[in-house]
């Protein structure tokens, strides 16, 4: 209250001017952040005939929900969403149950061959096979064309392991020693004292290992090609490629009467693959900021 | 804490806790190392990486002659220095920008809004941007339709591509990067701010002579670190936005190593371009990791 008295009494010509410029950059950010995705929310809820039209702006035109229940009960888009569920939790738990457990010797730096151990796990954050040495060595593991190929190499994540380590690093030692004396031994001091501990940390490891899961488009891209595998974001680069370089838009009656226009069929598509972000987010963000702080200031 | 180093019987206690994680590392990342022979080789799918024949450079040598790979090259380093020059410096000017708002309300609305974009896809950013810059009905081309000018197809034009990939990628990113300037900030002691004032300094001064110089080491940080990164130019964003009107001036190391390595089965030459890659990458991360340590008189990790 004081600071606002002061700052009303002393606002100079300075003031207004930082004031008034700030207020114009902020709401250009929202308004260029929101628009494009505003613009796909009302494409999907709007009747054909304003897309056609280039009405559609930032609210539905003519609102209507039958794209959306076309999208929700086509085959494609419940096979690719069942994939991605499936790898998102199954990828998630794999992969912060064996990345979890990796950082603990790591948080030991008097740990015989500690150097050489880590540096194997940094390595491969900098260094990779790449495309074609990887492709031909799952192909020889009879990887390909399986959902495995998206789960199983994600079972260990470098970058999460060293956040997770530099967390155990910094609980106090006395815990551990206290349980040690009581007879307790490695695993029970990991499992029943250390990882309760670090349920913060390991809520956002959680988090970032799920939002990876569920975008990652690039190794099913690149790995599976059969349709009954394909997961959400396939599913929508699919549609973007058909929509690609065409940029005329389809006014074909077929794709009228069954309410299937490939632009509101693609929006309604985002909005559906993006919902369970968006529902999520807000109540996680914290998390989500942690995750970025830890990872960008220490290491 | 360290009291020198454990026994044997207790390294190998915790080795244990190692040992899923290795068998992934070892089959997944360093396993497939091998195939980085059939760089090489004129490799022979049927005869694998035993038997194909052992060439030497040639790939290499074969690479670098194609004024394709030459233009995918110069591609990557453009689109990767363009991203660095226009939009390192967007995650700092949101961040001083946000600490101008007094409402902390506000401030945090503003910031749950511009982190959104981070936490989607490449395919879903993609989807938006093509609506956003359409031809029929975007809105980039509706502002300059109402300005009187003609509409432009920025997705399908050589002088334009670059520039949505640069914009799409600050879309996304712009808000999120932020976040370590808004705590940097944060922690930034109010005293400086209160002697600031009594000197007489206004809001642009305390910006220009307290919250930059307090940000510094970690912009300067930062930014060793993305260079390191350089040859990282945005495959997967790239992949999903680009079309064949635009491989002139869009293709990269990354997207060139898929359509001539997987797509023609060029095996041997995509495995030639992805070693390069790798290498001239491992030793700028190196170099980075380096010149950041000594910056900092700490490591990365």
């Amino acid at each position: 209250m004081v600071k606002n008295k002061k700052n009303v009494i002393r606002r100079s010509r300075e003031d207004v001017v930082v004031d008034t410029v700030v207020h114009v950059l902020i709401v250009l950010m929202l308004l260029l952040t929101l628009y494009p995705i505003l613009n796909v929310f009302s494409k999907a809820f709007s009747s054909q005939t304003a897309i056609i039209s280039n009405a559609v702006t930032i609210y539905p035109i003519g609102f209507q929900t039958s794209t959306m229940e076309y999208v929700l009960s086509s085959n494609l888009f419940s096979t690719a969403f069942k994939n991605s569920v499936t790898v998102t939790v199954l990828g998630t738990l794999l992969s912060v149950a064996v990345t979890s457990m990796a950082a603990y010797p790591f948080s030991k730096r008097n740990l015989i061959f500690y150097k050489p151990l880590i540096m194997l796990f940094v390595f491969t954050m900098w260094f990779s096979g790449g495309l074609i040495p990887t492709y031909l060595a799952y192909k020889e593991l009879k990887m390909l064309n399986s959902l495995k190929v998206l789960i199983l190499p994600a079972a260990i994540n470098v970058y999460n392991m060293l956040l997770l380590k530099n967390y155990y690093e910094s609980l106090p030692e006395a815990l551990e020693e206290a349980a040690r004396i009581d007879g307790a031994n490695k695993f029970q001091i990991f499992f029943q004292i250390v990882l309760p501990l670090s349920m913060p940390v390991l809520a956002t490891v959680c988090l970032f290992t799920a939002v990876g899961l569920w975008n990652d488009f690039y190794s099913p891209m690149m790995y599976n090609t059969r349709t009954q595998l394909r997961t959400l974001s396939q599913y929508l680069y699919d549609m973007v490629a058909q929509s690609g370089t065409d940029l005329t838009m389809s006014t074909n009656a077929d794709d009228l009467m069954n309410n299937t226009l490939p632009e509101a069929v693609r929006a309604a598509s985002i909005i559906a693959s993006i919902t369970p972000i968006l529902v999520v987010y807000p109540f996680l963000q914290k998390y989500f900021v942690k995750g970025a702080l830890i990872g960008s200031v220490k290491g | 804490m360290f009291k020198g180093k454990l026994k044997m019987k207790d390294s190998l206690g915790y080795y244990i806790f190692l040992l899923p994680a290795l068998i992934v590392l070892l089959v997944f990342r360093y396993y497939p190392m091998r195939g980085l022979f059939i760089a090489f080789q004129k490799f022979d799918i049927f005869a694998g990486i035993e038997n194909s024949k052992f060439v030497g450079m040639q790939n290499f040598q074969r690479l670098f002659s194609s004024r394709d790979f030459l233009q995918v090259f110069r591609n990557t380093l453009v689109i990767s220095a363009l991203k660095i020059v226009l939009l390192f410096p967007m995650g700092i000017i949101v961040a001083l920008i946000l600490n101008e708002l007094r409402s902390v309300v506000y401030k945090r609305f503003v910031q749950t809004v511009i982190y959104i974009p981070h936490f989607f896809s490449w395919v879903v950013v993609a989807t938006l941007m093509n609506n956003f810059f359409s031809v029929s009905g975007g809105l980039m081309n509706r502002v300059i339709n109402a300005l009187g000018g003609e509409s432009i197809g920025f997705l399908v034009s050589n002088t334009w591509f670059r520039s949505i990939l640069i914009f799409s990628s600050g879309w996304k990113e712009s808000g999120w990067n932020a976040i370590v300037y808004i705590a940097a900030i944060a922690s930034i002691n109010p005293d400086l701010y209160e002697a600031a004032s009594i000197d007489g300094a206004g809001r642009l001064g305390k910006i220009r002579h307290i919250t930059i110089p307090s940000i510094m080491p970690t912009v300067v940080m930062l930014l060793i670190i993305r260079v390191g990164w350089l040859l990282d130019a945005g495959t997967q964003q790239i992949l999903v936005m680009y079309n064949p009107v635009v491989y002139e001036v869009a293709d990269v190391i990354g997207t060139y190593v898929y359509r001539f390595g997987l797509g023609k089965m060029e095996y041997s030459l995509g495995a030639a371009a992805g070693l390069f890659n790798s290498v001239v990458g491992l030793l700028m991360v190196l170099l980075s990791n380096a010149l950041s340590r000594k910056f900092r008189g700490v490591s990365i990790w």
